[in-house]
């Protein structure tokens, strides 16, 4: 009786240890094409539709947080007179439809991967900044802390993105390319409110074109021919 | 000018031909002179160089290419040559736009070559005439940024019919021409809105990035006007696309039919209602009459004609209330006391002595077994001497004021009065002895004067009625001592225990009170049966005043008890699980109560014997 008690245990265990494992932790999961490991792990469309959700969001906040910032600190003159000031990347992006639409899936995505990792920082140095504003609303704190939050779960996105899409493994380097060291001179008020907006402004940039990047490839998953034919 | 100029110098130089030459040359610079002034006299009044031109904005349809218009400003008077100037974000190479006409007059056009995006464009106008030139001021643009898609296309509003439902209106549209939704480029959302023809205000619905929208409910026979509008998820609305219109055709609601139906069915039963309104019998079918308040024998017409006598002599009932034998009989009560308190009868010490053994006898209701009652009929040997003997009832050991059969025991029997006593006369009112000793003895003293006991010679009562059995003679048992006798009080006895009463009513609720008919012999009571209303007015049911009708006394010491009607089964204490619920009306019962064994009390205090 008392074996077959501790028997039952075992086994009433040994099942939910293995939906834990199943269910609680991704496994490293293969196509069906050896077939021998299957597990429940979430699918592509899925995986991808949420990445796009993450970037729309992230591009909506990023312009609401310009917005309040461009009503509390900059003139009316000034506005949209500095967004050519931009962190030009180390490698270039393309910059129209034609020139996008011939890249391919691979370099769609890896695109992506370097403009939200090489963003990661600069936010969060933006965050420290905006904190030294004296009557800076709440709600802009809130919003770049946000941002810069969802920024890194986007990059963790996109990283399994590409190690299932492109099935490649990736290492994930947060590694700022840029040449930041501006950042951290203290600079004159002005002159530090003028460099947060444009930050502000060329992340909102940055954040459209991983919206934009993500749905035309997500476009391209779904149906190839069709979206080729504009 | 110069025409005049000309003119002038010929004209001179005609003139001055026939001059000398020295003269010649001095008119010549003279005119010069003036004609040159004359020139810029009437420059400054018409002609000068062009004003500043105003960039309006520039817009991209979707997101490929982009249009900029400007207006332009004073142009002086001249022609004016318009040129717009452009540079790409940081660059200092400056383009010129490629195409002034596609777009119109006073705009410049991008094809997707020349367009791109995320690149801010520094956008600047130059006019230009013979006087001069200007600058306007500059703009920047990022096409991301400028998105207005033209119009929403293909728009119908139709109506649609299920077969059963109400119709709904169903609109429908297509995404302008030249946006690629498909490739996901651009994500368009959608605005749709409504107005009734003859209506004032738009509805307006978001739609979302549907194509289609549904509006329920629409008005029958009524024309409805459909427009849609869509923007980019960040851009600007596009404009509203011609109107669409859609007729509705005629129909009934059916939630209307419904209530038609409805209305026309209570209207049908309220026909109904007011037809048999008319006709007597089926409306007292229907509504049958409410039933008025009645006196029987009040005439109210009698009433109304003002005939008071005989209004008033109706009211008169023969026959009430009803008259007896006893008529001049004093009507007396008898006071029962608990054992207890006669026996305190002589005394307070006597009193406490006895209610003390008493109680510490008892357990129950405070009615001593049997035998504690012999104790204490020991113990409270001085009530020999004459106390007062009130008869009490009780003995037993139910719960509740177990009535006390005197004739089951023994010593109380033998005290001779308690079994005639005890007769049925003695109605049933005793009390029971639950609660509080009874402080008040009263008028007890008195008592024992009166109290004699006839022997055996008391009519045994026969048996009547209940109701009618406690009419029976009273004996009152003989004047031993210690004895129960019942007590006959005077008036003014009764008044005084009354008034104690009264003081104790709420403690003591074991006395009772039996109405004295007749006094027969000097020592024999007929007493009346106390009236159940009146035996509830001193002893109140829940109280657990426990009464038993002495039947008959039998023997001299065996009390033949009367079974009562369980009203209420509110036996409590011990032995009630043998108590038979009795039916009323049954007088029959009768058996000899040796105390000893377990009595029940029926709910209205009557000791019963549990059934064997």
């Amino acid at each position: 009786m008392v074996k077959v008690k501790v028997l039952h245990r075992s086994v009433v265990g040994l099942l939910l240890y293995s939906v834990l494992v199943t269910w609680g932790h991704p496994p490293d999961c293969r196509d069906n094409r050896d077939g021998i490991m299957r597990c429940v792990s979430i699918s592509q469309e899925k995986l991808l539709d949420r990445v796009i959700q993450h970037a729309e969001l992230i591009y909506r906040i990023s312009e609401e947080s310009c917005t309040i910032f461009e009503e509390m600190f900059i003139p009316l003159e000034t506005r949209s007179q500095r967004t050519n000031m931009c962190v030009t990347q180390t490698f270039s992006i393309p910059s129209s439809k034609s020139e996008i639409q011939q890249i391919s899936d691979k370099w769609l995505l890896h695109s992506v991967l370097m403009l939200v990792q090489s963003w990661i920082e600069p936010l969060i140095y933006l965050q420290t900044t905006l904190g030294r504003y004296d009557d800076i609303p709440n709600t802009l704190l809130n919003k770049t802390k946000w941002v810069s939050d969802k920024l890194l779960s986007l990059e963790q996105g996109v990283v399994v993105l590409i190690r299932k899409m492109l099935e490649e493994g990736m290492l994930v380097s947060s590694g700022s390319e840029q040449g930041l060291v501006s950042y951290h001179i203290p600079l004159e008020l002005v002159e530090s409110v003028l460099r947060d907006y444009a930050l502000l402004t060329c992340f909102k940039k940055a954040a459209h074109k991983m919206e934009t990047f993500l749905k035309l490839l997500k476009c391209r998953q779904t149906n190839k021919f069709s979206c080729f034919l504009f | 000018m110069r025409v005049v100029t000309t003119m002038v110098a010929t004209i001179h130089a005609q003139f001055l031909g026939v001059k000398k030459d020295f003269d010649m040359w001095r008119d010549a610079g003279v005119t010069l002179i003036l004609s040159l002034i004359f020139a810029d006299v009437l420059e400054s009044a018409r002609f000068s160089p062009p004003g500043k031109p105003k960039l309006t904005g520039c817009r991209s349809p979707e997101k490929e290419t982009f249009t900029c218009w400007w207006e332009p400003g004073p142009d002086g008077g001249l022609p004016t040559s318009y040129s717009l100037y452009y540079r790409k974000d940081n660059s200092d190479t400056v383009y010129e736009c490629p195409d002034y006409h596609t777009a119109g007059k006073n705009s410049c056009f991008f094809n997707k070559y020349e367009t791109s995006i995320w690149v801010n464009y520094n956008i600047t106008v130059m006019a230009t005439n013979a006087l001069g030139s200007s600058v306007s001021d500059p703009v920047d643009v990022d096409v991301v940024y400028i998105v207005q898609p033209h119009t929403p296309e293909n728009v119908t509003a139709v109506v649609y019919t299920d077969d059963d439902d109400d119709p709904f209106l169903l609109a429908r549209w297509e995404p302008p021409r030249k946006v690629d939704t498909h490739s996901g480029w651009i994500t368009l959302v959608y605005e749709l809105r409504v107005k009734l023809e003859k209506g004032d205000t738009w509805e307006e619905h978001f739609a979302g990035q549907q194509k289609q929208f549904n509006i329920f409910s629409p008005r029958s026979g009524e024309v409805y006007m459909v427009q849609v509008r869509c923007k980019p998820d960040h851009g600007f609305w596009s404009e509203w696309s011609p109107i669409s219109y859609v007729k509705v055709p005629d129909y009934i609601h059916r939630e209307r039919s419904m209530w038609i139906l409805i209305a026309v069915i209570s209207a049908f039963v309220f026909l109904i209602f007011t037809w048999t309104v008319k006709h007597n019998s089926v409306k007292r079918f229907l509504l049958p009459p409410v039933p008025r308040p009645k006196i029987r024998g009040f005439d109210t017409q009698l009433l109304k004609s003002g005939k008071s006598e005989e209004v008033l002599g109706g009211l008169v009932i023969q026959g009430f209330p009803p008259t007896s034998d006893y008529d001049d009989l004093l009507v007396e009560c008898l006071e029962v006391y608990d054992e207890e308190q006669e026996l305190v009868v002589d005394g307070k010490d006597l009193q406490e002595g006895c209610l003390k053994s008493k109680s510490r006898s008892d357990s129950d209701s405070g009615r001593g077994s049997c035998d504690s009652h012999t104790l204490l009929m020991e113990k409270c040997g001085g009530a020999k001497e004459g106390p007062p003997t009130v008869l009490n009832g009780k003995q037993g050991q139910a719960g509740r004021g177990p009535l006390e059969k005197s004739n089951s025991h023994g010593h109380r029997l033998d005290a001779a009065e308690s079994p005639d006593e005890t007769n049925g006369s003695l109605s049933t009112v005793f009390s029971s002895q639950q609660q509080s000793h009874k402080p008040s003895s009263h008028s007890i003293p008195e008592i024992p004067r009166q109290c004699r006991v006839p022997g055996n010679h008391c009519p045994s009562t026969h048996q009547h009625d209940y109701k009618e059995s406690l009419a029976d003679a009273a004996c009152l048992g003989k004047p031993l001592a210690g004895y129960r006798c019942m007590q006959a009080y005077s008036d003014h006895n009764i008044h005084k225990i009354g008034h104690k009463r009264e003081a104790t009513f709420q403690t003591s609720k074991s006395t009772g009170y039996v109405e004295v008919q007749k006094v027969e012999q000097e020592n024999m009571l007929i007493v009346n049966p106390i009236a159940k209303e009146v035996r509830d007015l001193y002893h109140p049911e829940p109280t657990g005043q426990d009464y038993s009708k002495v039947n008959d006394v039998v023997n001299d010491n065996v009390l033949l008890l009367q079974r009562e009607i369980a009203a209420k089964n509110q036996v409590a204490g011990n032995p009630t699980e043998n108590c038979p619920h009795q039916q009323a009306g049954k007088p029959a019962i009768h058996t000899a109560v040796p105390l000893h064994y377990e009595v029940c009390l029926a709910s209205n205090g009557y000791v019963t014997q549990p059934q064997k």
